[in-house]
């Protein structure tokens, strides 16, 4: 059997001069374009190397380690392509940090309505690999009711894009769908097409804070059945209590009075003003195991105030997306117990660092041998496994 | 299938619903595309998802393939039947089996008719979002295969941000499930994968649908237009305000003028007429009211009217949704064209559509959602005509290569079916497609779900798509195309 470094050396020769470069030991390739990309994928494909695809890397421990031999990169292929301002569209490469992304969009007052975590460092094609979303999703949907069009190289080195540049469109299979929450073990998307919103003229936000956690759960209910413009909403807990924030999104003219009615529903009046909807990236900051759960919105105040009795805390979105940190792996077989069937939880980052993708349930076989056709060599993040 | 085993396997898996007389199969012989037709072998009327398994599960066994159908409104062929195939309608799978207000979650059958679940959460002040224009015959299960749409996706979206989970049969007889009620479900988004891929995926059995808030107000505007230029500007100044409207449609005068003389809704006469939905908060709609009844006028509008009542509002749609039908009054034969442009593109494509319509000497009349750039062109002709009706198919699908070529697509909501697999080829490029039938490989290796549908193939000698036949729910006026 050749060894690492032979198969790496056909790659390169294979490749333009340069491309894959050697970086603290490691061979690592930065393509700046989709036929970069091709060349590159289609060879270490042929050739046996494993290929770790990695954005900023911001998220990359989250499926557990990866083995990849070659480092592919994105960072090269960024920047916004196309922005179709007046047609609420834009092109981005995968490689594009989101909030440049975002800098870029809001010259129109646009912007695609989606907060992920880390938005300063992370990129676009990882923010879709794993599927991240943050409070907003409340209000605008996650990727899969943003991302309209797709480019994407499958390990054999096919490309093939599918949607398009329009929102409305049922031509063929969404395999932008497929890759959505993939962690790359698909295809390398090398483009993405979204769907825009306009940033609203005016937010504000009201915050309700309690000593329990079912205040703010009977509150975020009721806010949940109102006719109110609320844009996100969360619930934050912590050993030092509990808070419902709530981001009203309407024009000024009637802001006044839908501020008026989060305070008629609670019954108390809420603090104005305080916007800790980047709260959740503290979670991340000390030490712990950190896990998303994913429940009905009933069940978020439970869950919320279960976190904290087992010593973590936690920052709910309404739309139920749960990220907690508790002390340890055990704690987590607590908040198993207390799921319901439909939720789930998956462990972003246990004592070791390294997250865990959690089984799949009845689908598994199927989504193995959706694997199988896209990527049958397993070249495409070795040591990922989605459908277990 | 002649055999008589497999005849026996049905029966054994649905012993009150197997329908094997070809007086019977003729109900099922097409859907809303009634040009195609095709008796299918035998229709089975499953009440379980057991049975719906175990049908499934015969056919794999003989290798037979079978189609699902739901109320049969779809418009691209989509439930049509293949040669000898199993069609497996939902009809008595029609129950809601759970209504979760709290959580905004509705648990059905693929039989319910889509208007039933805004009904049965109606009483709780919620609605099902998506409502293609069939919404009282159509079904779910339909909606899911084709991901439907209809006048509010713009601002509520399709059906597929509004199917969170469903159990699935898959080619193979298994069952499993996709997603769940709660969001994010591990692994794939078979969920998502699964809305739109008409049939040939699988079979749902059961869907865990999001309902949504009613707003607490609506208001429609009606606003003339001496071009469709300058509606076509009012729609794109209406949106870089940052108003999201429910709706935004457009009529050109012919379709204008075919909806007055059929349901009399007081259109002004004029070249185009934008219809503007907003809802929301009652203030906040009233003051986007007045905002875009300024943008009508600095565009050129030299009418603009407000439905005052709820009874000017279901006026001033129920011409729009005539509009299909109408047709019919100043034509005696059209086609229904269903492409997709981006908003921008569309003074021009419609100049070009007049253009390449003068060329051949036929008339186009347009109706769009506007607000997506959703075309549908009428394409008019008359059959009795000699070759007229071949040059009218020509200029439809010339005006598909068209909205292709601005960077759209051959379909916003009818769906590929049989009607347009010719034209995905024009859309996408072979690896593209090769790369779709990765997917279809893993689910269904023998194709047997729902063949020869969505994918190009071979086209046979003297083969065609068709012109537009009413369907007969849409003459019993129980329907309307959208």
């Amino acid at each position: 059997m050749e060894s690492v470094t032979s198969r790496i050396e056909e790659v390169k020769a294979a490749v333009s001069a340069g491309l894959v470069i050697e970086r603290d030991g490691r061979a690592v390739a930065s393509p700046a374009s989709t036929q970069e990309v091709v060349a590159l994928v289609r060879s270490a494909d042929a050739s046996g190397v494993g290929i770790e695809i990695r954005g900023a890397g911001t998220k990359r421990r989250w499926p557990g380690s990866i083995s990849g031999d070659l480092l592919l990169e994105t960072r090269a292929l960024a920047g916004v392509r196309e922005h179709s301002w007046q047609d609420l569209t834009a092109t981005v490469g995968a490689g594009t940090i989101w909030s440049h992304m975002q800098k870029a969009l809001a010259q129109h007052a646009q912007q695609v309505a989606l907060d992920p975590l880390w938005p300063e460092q992370a990129t676009v094609g990882g923010i879709l690999a794993t599927n991240d979303s943050g409070a907003l999703r409340l209000k605008y949907g996650s990727l899969r009711d943003l991302v309209i069009g797709i480019t994407l190289v499958l390990a054999d080195g096919t490309v093939a894009r599918s949607g398009g540049k329009v929102v409305k469109n049922v031509a063929g299979y969404d395999l932008h769908k497929l890759m959505i929450g993939a962690y790359g073990t698909l295809a390398v998307v090398t483009e993405v097409t979204f769907r825009l919103h306009s940033i609203p003229h005016s937010t504000q936000v009201w915050t309700l804070e309690a000593t329990e956690a079912d205040v703010c759960g009977a509150q975020m209910m009721k806010v949940l059945d109102s006719q109110l413009s609320v844009e996100a909403m969360q619930l934050r807990a912590n050993a030092g209590g509990y808070a419902l924030d709530v981001q009203l999104a309407c024009m000024e003219e009637v802001m006044r009075a839908q501020l008026g009615m989060l305070d008629a529903l609670a019954g108390v009046s809420g603090t104005l003003g305080v916007d800790m909807f980047s709260a959740r990236h503290r979670l991340f900051e000390t030490n712990g195991t950190v896990a998303k759960l994913t429940m009905l919105p009933s069940h978020i105040a439970k869950i919320s105030a279960a976190v904290v009795r087992l010593g973590g805390e936690s920052v709910a979105q309404a739309s139920g997306i749960l990220l907690a940190r508790v002390p340890g792996v055990a704690d987590l077989d607590r908040l198993r117990e207390l799921l319901p069937p439909e939720g789930s939880l998956t462990v972003l980052r246990a004592a070791d660092g390294l997250g865990t993708l959690p089984p799949v349930g009845t689908s598994a076989a199927l989504m193995q041998e959706i694997k199988r056709r896209f990527d049958p060599k397993g070249t495409l993040n070795p040591g990922v496994v989605v459908g277990r | 299938m002649s055999d008589s085993a497999i005849f026996a396997d049905l029966r054994a898996a649905v012993p009150d619903g197997l329908i094997t007389a070809a007086n019977e199969l003729q109900t099922y012989e097409c859907d809303g595309l009634t040009n195609f037709r095709t008796l299918p072998g035998a229709v089975v009327l499953p009440r379980t998802a057991e049975q719906v398994q175990a049908v499934v599960q015969a056919c794999a066994r003989h290798g037979v393939p079978f189609v699902a159908r739901g109320a049969g409104t779809g418009l691209s062929g989509g439930a049509l039947p293949a040669e000898k195939s199993v069609v497996i309608s939902f009809a008595r799978m029609n129950r809601i089996l759970k209504i979760d207000i709290p959580n905004q979650r509705v648990e059905v059958q693929p039989g319910v008719i889509n208007q039933h679940v805004t009904d049965a959460v109606a009483p709780y002040g919620y609605f099902y979002a998506p409502d293609p224009s069939s919404q009282s015959v159509c079904t779910i299960g339909g909606n899911v295969a084709e991901n439907s749409g209809g006048a509010h996706c713009l601002k509520y979206g399709f059906t597929t941000t509004h199917v969170l989970g469903m159990d699935v049969v898959l080619p193979s007889g298994e069952m499993v499930q996709f997603g769940s009620s709660a969001p994010d479900a591990p692994g794939y988004d078979l969920t998502g994968l699964f809305v739109g891929s008409e049939g040939t995926l699988g079979v749902a059995t059961k869907l865990t649908l999001r309902i949504v808030k009613r707003p607490e107000t609506v208001q429609v505007l009606l606003a003339a237009f001496d071009s469709i230029r300058a509606a076509g500007q009012t729609v794109s100044d209406i949106i870089a305000a940052g108003m999201l409207p429910a709706a935004l449609e457009i009529m050109d005068r012919l379709s204008a003028k075919a909806s007055e003389a059929a349901v009399h809704p007081n259109y002004p006469v004029c070249e185009a007429l934008l219809l503007v939905e907003l809802d929301g908060p009652a203030a906040e709609v009233a003051a986007q009211i007045a905002e875009a009844t300024a943008l009508c006028n600095q565009n050129g509008a030299w009418e603009v009217r407000r439905a005052q009542t709820a009874d000017e509002r279901g006026l001033i749609w129920k011409g729009r949704k005539a509009a299909f039908a109408a047709v019919g009054r100043i034509s005696p034969n059209y086609i229904v064209q269903d492409g997709v442009i981006p908003r921008t593109s569309l003074p021009d494509i419609l100049d070009e559509i007049t253009r390449m319509a003068d060329a051949v000497s036929l008339s186009v009349a347009n109706v769009f959602h506007a607000g997506d750039g959703n075309l549908h062109p009428l394409v008019l002709y008359d059959k009795a005509i000699p070759g007229q009706e071949q040059i009218a198919l020509d200029l439809s699908y010339r005006i598909l290569e068209a909205c292709v070529d601005r960077g759209g697509s051959i379909t916003g909501e009818h769906g590929v079916g049989r009607e347009k697999q010719e034209a995905m080829g024009y859309m996408f490029s072979e690896p593209d497609l090769e790369t779709m039938h990765r997917v279809r490989r893993a689910f269904d290796p023998l194709n047997l779900s729902n063949p020869d549908k969505v994918f190009p193939r071979t086209k046979l000698c003297g083969e065609k798509t068709g012109p537009y036949t009413p369907h007969p729910l849409e003459s019993a006026g129980v329907a309307e195309y959208f």
